[in-house]
């Protein structure tokens, strides 16, 4: 594992509206985001809970919730080709990991290549050998014969990532990954996420409502406000990471997190943010 | 005594099941011992007990007529479940799997549940013949129509996750039916089979009123003509026994099939 290699997913002017409940007319969800990225990186995606982050992320990917059109009108664009349907070199994260009751984690982490487009790419050998690698760089290698139901959250959620990370993706898109975790849990998996990227650098965009977390793993975080999303801030940060605990308390960090919060409150927000500095 | 989720020991909840039984039985021997009914119309359980051993062996032609007749019973479920499977279940996963084969299928279909399956018998006789065939057709037409709803059913349930992120690594959306949702509908689809086997019972009787010289509906049959309602109380205990029999023993199979369905 070295590189993901250079990549480039554009937004243009996206616009997301879904019918409103009460089937009067449309609420607009995101208004007009522009945003170009260039990896391999770390994006934070930051926001309060409900503002449309993850309708953006899903779009990066091409992720069309059923029975909806997405985006509305604007353009995702993936090394400048317009990205229409699922694409192969994004593999997104979710907080509910869906990991299959009836598979035992290598098999769950190995599920891609039943599928006929990881079988062309892969042959079965070298799935074989990745699927090993990741469950050993996940810390799960003992426990490659048991089932999800035995596994922790914790332990669940790094079957998810190990399953992401097989497929070598140049784009990892995760949706609030850690938000059902424990703190304890959640910081762990933050560190090793960090040495999985050291590893395997590709491009990664990570929906969090959680501030700390935006300012311990991210290269560039980009702060929405909510109803509808708009790009409310947009910056990079230089430290290097790991970050721990005595850089969360640097002058640099406390600086950032109120940077985002004015922001978070200004957004006026209707839904929760969370800091856990 | 209220709480539908207070949890009962073992033996409480099998003392509590065998007193009902036991009661039953007891009610049951005091009305037919009594004679409060006519020994034609209730006939006691010790009566129906040696209707069991008479039936059970002949010994005029070395042969126990029970376990033959249970034998060919046994044999047209066994027959007619392989072919409800085989039909039932790629049918009820197309019409689960595709709202377009449900909104063509279900016509057809949904409203053969609530059908009048024993009208149609004279059908099948008539395009079947009253032979072994028939009585097969029957138990299957008679499952079959339970079968492909619950099939279908079973693979409406898996949670919409496991799709999503099955196409998210690659899968088409075939590849989505066939390692995704069928997989993790097994277990419910056993279920509908066990439901199935099941119905089959229920309707053995019937299947076998026609033309049958073996078979435990065809006892319970030449019972009740011969008016020997110990026989046909013996006939319907025999069925309800290996009903119970097969139920449990498919749970079982169930059970070690699919452990991961029974972990938390």
């Amino acid at each position: 594992m070295t590189d993901g290699g250079a990549v480039r997913v554009e937004l243009r002017d996206i616009v997301q509206e879904y019918p409103r409940p009460d089937g009067q007319g449309v609420m607009r969800v995101v208004d007009g985001i522009h945003l170009m990225i260039q990896g391999p990186t770390i994006l934070m995606l930051l926001g309060p809970s409900g503002c449309g982050k993850s309708t953006i992320l899903r779009m990066m990917g091409g992720v069309r919730p059923f029975n909806a059109v997405t985006p509305t009108s604007g353009t995702v664009l993936i090394d400048g080709q317009p990205c229409e349907g699922h694409h192969p070199d994004a593999v997104m994260v979710f907080q509910k990991y869906a990991n299959r009751p009836d598979l035992s984690v290598r098999d769950n982490i190995g599920l891609p290549f039943r599928f006929g487009l990881w079988k062309r790419k892969v042959d079965a050998a070298e799935a074989r050998r990745r699927v090993e690698e990741a469950m050993a760089a996940v810390g799960l290698a003992d426990k490659a014969d048991h089932r999800p139901a035995q596994l922790s959250g914790g332990q669940n959620q790094r079957v998810a990532l190990a399953r992401a990370l097989v497929t070598r993706p140049r784009i990892l898109l995760m949706d609030e990954p850690f938000g059902a975790l424990d703190a304890q849990i959640r910081s762990d998996m933050q560190e090793l996420l960090v040495k999985m990227w050291e590893a395997w650098r590709c491009l990664i965009v990570f929906v969090t409502h959680d501030v700390t977390e935006a300012i311990t793993l991210g290269d560039r975080v980009v702060v929405l406000s909510t109803h509808p999303a708009r790009i409310a801030d947009d910056f990079a940060i230089h430290a290097p990471r790991p970050r721990g605990e005595a850089w969360l308390r640097t002058p640099e960090a406390t600086e950032l997190g109120q940077r985002i919060l004015t922001h978070l409150r200004q957004a006026k927000a209707s839904g929760q943010v969370r800091v856990t500095v | 005594m209220w709480n539908p989720h207070e949890p009962l020991d073992a033996s409480e909840r099998r003392g509590l099941g065998a007193t009902a039984l036991i009661g039953l039985v007891g009610a049951w021997s005091l009305v037919s011992g009594l004679e409060m009914v006519s020994k034609a119309r209730l006939p006691a359980p010790w009566d129906v007990g040696a209707a069991l051993v008479h039936l059970a062996w002949n010994a005029e032609h070395q042969t126990s007529p029970l376990a033959v007749a249970a034998g060919w019973s046994l044999w047209r479920i066994l027959q007619a479940t392989v072919a409800v499977c085989v039909v039932g279940i790629p049918v009820g996963v197309l019409m689960g799997a595709s709202p377009r084969f449900n909104a063509f299928l279900s016509p057809l279909v949904d409203p053969l549940k609530s059908a009048p399956i024993v009208a149609v018998l004279p059908i099948l006789m008539m395009w079947l013949g009253i032979g072994e065939g028939m009585k097969v057709a029957f138990l299957w037409l008679g499952a079959v129509v339970y079968l492909v709803p619950m099939v279908r059913d079973a693979i409406r349930a898996v949670p919409q996750d496991y799709v999503v992120q099955a196409y998210d690594i690659g899968a088409t959306q075939l590849e989505a039916v066939v390692h995704t949702l069928v997989p993790l509908a097994r277990p419910r689809i056993f279920d509908a089979v066990v439901v199935a086997v099941g119905i089959e019972w229920t309707y053995i009787t019937v299947a076998e009123y026609i033309n049958a010289d073996t078979g435990l509906g065809y006892i319970i049959q030449t019972a009740r003509k011969l008016s020997a309602m110990d026989q046909v109380f013996a006939g319907i205990l025999v069925i309800l026994v290996l009903a119970l029999l097969t139920d449990t023993a498919l749970r079982a199979v169930k059970g070690a099939l699919f452990p991961w369905e029974t972990e938390a």
